[in-house]
């Protein structure tokens, strides 16, 4: 391969793996807590400020072009890490404002104003992360270990064994009775209350989960690409990644995989080799119009997504079947279908 | 006085106040009786200013582009309500549905109009405006029109909501919608009146936000949209008066805090007080703290 066409399909791969993983904690807020994360981008944001000023120098290197906080010079997996505990810190704050038992648009609508003044901050205290010009120049992690020609290989390696790391934390807590729990909640709230199960707080605990995982991703991404700025989290990148859960399958880790695929990476791809044509930005402004209709489309005709969600069956137990005339099976609805929403 | 609080400030305050009272009582009037969040809102400012500023272009009084813009908005946002909006209420969109389905709308519609007419800024031409000094604040003719115009529609909202019965039948559907139609409301026609005036409101905010700015682009109405949403939450979504004091508090508050600290956080100080007001009063100051709770509805 070329220089330039390794170049561009260790990119793709590291983006992929950077919008599964916020694609993965996304859905583990919309479509299995269902908590409507407006602010979602903030935490991924959050994730990348905080790995570039634990991995750039200090502040005054560089000639002092930027200015920033920390500066630390910390070796590899260290940043990321920090990382995802720092936005799970935030994500703690945040959900104690907003996660309290509020109308789900109300949560929606809290979540936006606290996006907004994230960006807000950021672009205008100026010593924090450099405000709206942004940080740049981040040094690439493990550089020394192999040449300058396998190293993007090598990132994309990372990005994968991260993946696959966080997938098993993800998986473990949708398969698990946490999982159902969570689901239960955000089928019916007052039911899951009234058989006692604490919303408010377990809602509170996968916020704080997936918006670390949104943070590591953000680490991930800033650590390959090297910058970072406030124009990257405009509030409505956050609608890029709820439409690729949408698309993909909402309450499914294999369906918004699929959607990760489809939506930010082959979407904004496939739009790369449209000739431009019209004023500048034509293509960018149209590119936003089609990604606008796509999550409404999918909402009318297929609102469970490509892979929708598994119907979970349970067998009841044969214990509880022995003197009763209930045949082994009970007919099993998903929840959705219980609540008369599909067909 | 002075030594406390620049009076100067007080009067960007009034203006700016004026300009988010249209816009967040037209707002919380829809959601109110709807129960749409609509956060296409932002970008109907943008597109009511945008027609307005056709008509300023072609000559048209100021009178003539603030009547356009309303105009625009209210057909606009009745149509997206008859077409969008109610269709996939209808098919059985739930809550969070209908918010991803209108901030689609907004996408869209912002980038059409940034497709369409580009990255650019627009301005109104209006004739160089002398510029009134009262108690210490300073007005421009155009603001003192802006404070006139937000006082009048005010008023008529009010007498509408609360002396006709065209109102009456508004505050019984937002109440209790099952109700008010087994009370013989014909709902759906209230619906419609309901977002008409809604859209209207947001088309004189466009244009009036835009005249204040004295430039605009596509993005210029979504970029409110924050500080509308925060001053229909800070008095209570649903509630009209409630959101006309919201707008004044935080109209006030950002101009006089941008008289004490870098302007550019002024905005931050608004999201601020909404903030610690949801953390005493979840539902805003005037708002009822059980209508906001959650439920499967």
């Amino acid at each position: 391969m070329s220089q330039s066409m390794v170049y561009y399909v260790t990119t793709i791969l590291v983006y992929l793996g950077v919008d599964i993983l916020a694609c993965w904690s996304f859905n583990l807020q919309y479509g299995v807590a269902g908590i409507l994360n407006f602010a979602f981008i903030m935490f991924q944001a959050v994730g990348a400020y905080t790995a570039a000023v634990l991995t750039l120098g200090p502040s005054s290197g560089n000639g002092g072009f930027q200015h920033y906080i920390l500066g630390w010079t910390l070796p590899f997996p260290i940043p990321i890490l920090v990382a995802g505990v720092v936005a799970a810190a935030l994500a703690y704050v945040v959900g104690l404002i907003a996660l309290r038992r509020l109308r789900a648009d109300y949560q929606a609508m809290v979540m936006l104003v606290i996006s907004v003044i994230a960006t807000l901050v950021v672009t205008n205290e100026l010593g924090l992360f450099n405000g709206p010009a942004g940080l740049a120049l981040i040094p690439e992690p493990l550089s020394s270990l192999v040449s300058s020609g396998g190293y993007p290989w090598l990132y994309v390696g990372v990005t994968a064994a991260i993946c696959v790391i966080v997938y098993l934390f993800v998986h473990r807590v949708t398969s698990s009775p946490l999982g159902r729990t969570l689901r239960a909640t955000r089928d019916n709230q007052d039911a899951a209350q009234a058989l006692g199960k604490d919303v408010v707080k377990l809602r509170l605990f996968i916020f704080v989960f997936s918006n670390a995982i949104a943070g590591i991703s953000g680490a991930l991404l800033v650590e390959f690409i090297g910058a970072w700025s406030p124009g990257s989290w405009l509030y409505v990148e956050t609608f890029v990644i709820l439409t690729a859960v949408i698309v993909g399958g909402t309450g499914n880790n294999a369906g918004v995989i699929m959607g990760a695929l489809l939506v930010p990476i082959a979407f904004n791809e496939a739009t790369r080799f449209i000739p431009p044509f019209g004023r500048p930005g034509l293509v960018d402004a149209m590119q936003w119009v089609v990604i606008g209709i796509l999550a409404p489309i999918f909402l009318w005709f297929w609102p469970r997504g490509i892979i929708p969600e598994r119907r979970r069956r349970f067998k009841v137990p044969a214990i509880l079947l022995v003197g009763s005339d209930q045949s082994p099976t009970r007919p099993e609805m998903t929840t959705a279908e219980a609540k008369g929403e599909v067909d | 006085m002075t030594a406390v609080v620049p009076v100067y400030s007080l009067g960007f305050g009034l203006v700016t106040a004026s300009i988010l009272a249209l816009a967040a009582v037209g707002f919380t009037l829809q959601f109110g009786v709807t129960n749409i969040l609509n956060l296409a809102f932002g970008d109907l400012m943008t597109a009511s200013a945008l027609v307005g500023y056709g008509v300023n272009v072609i000559g048209g009084t100021l009178a003539e582009s603030l009547l356009a813009g309303a105009v625009f908005g209210a057909i606009a946002s009745a149509l997206l309500n008859r077409y969008v909006y109610t269709p996939f209420v209808r098919h059985g969109t739930k809550l969070f549905g209908m918010v991803i389905v209108t901030l689609s709308t907004g996408i869209v519609i912002q980038n059409f109009i940034l497709g369409w007419f580009g990255a650019n800024f627009f301005s109104y031409k209006v004739a160089q405006t002398k510029t009134y000094h009262v108690v210490g604040m300073y007005f421009t003719s155009i603001q003192f029109m802006i404070m006139g115009l937000a006082i009048a529609v005010m008023i008529v909202v009010q007498l509408l909501l609360t002396q006709t019965r065209l109102g009456k039948a508004m505050r019984a559907t937002a109440a209790n919608p099952a109700l008010a139609q087994i009370s013989g409301i014909a709902t759906d026609r209230v619906i419609d009146v309901a977002w008409l005036m809604s859209g209207a409101l947001c088309g004189l905010a466009g244009v009036v936000l835009v005249l204040n700015t004295t430039s605009f682009q596509s993005t210029t109405g979504n970029d409110f949209l924050v500080v509308i949403i925060a001053a229909a939450m800070l008095g209570g979504v649903g509630r009209p008066l409630g959101a006309l004091v919201g707008a004044v508090i935080l109209g006030i508050a950002t101009e006089v805090s941008a008289a004490y600290m870098s302007p550019s956080y002024k905005e931050v100080i608004a999201f601020v007080v909404l903030v610690i007001v949801l953390l005493v009063r979840p539902g805003g100051l005037f708002g009822n703290a059980d209508a906001v709770r959650s439920s499967n509805a």
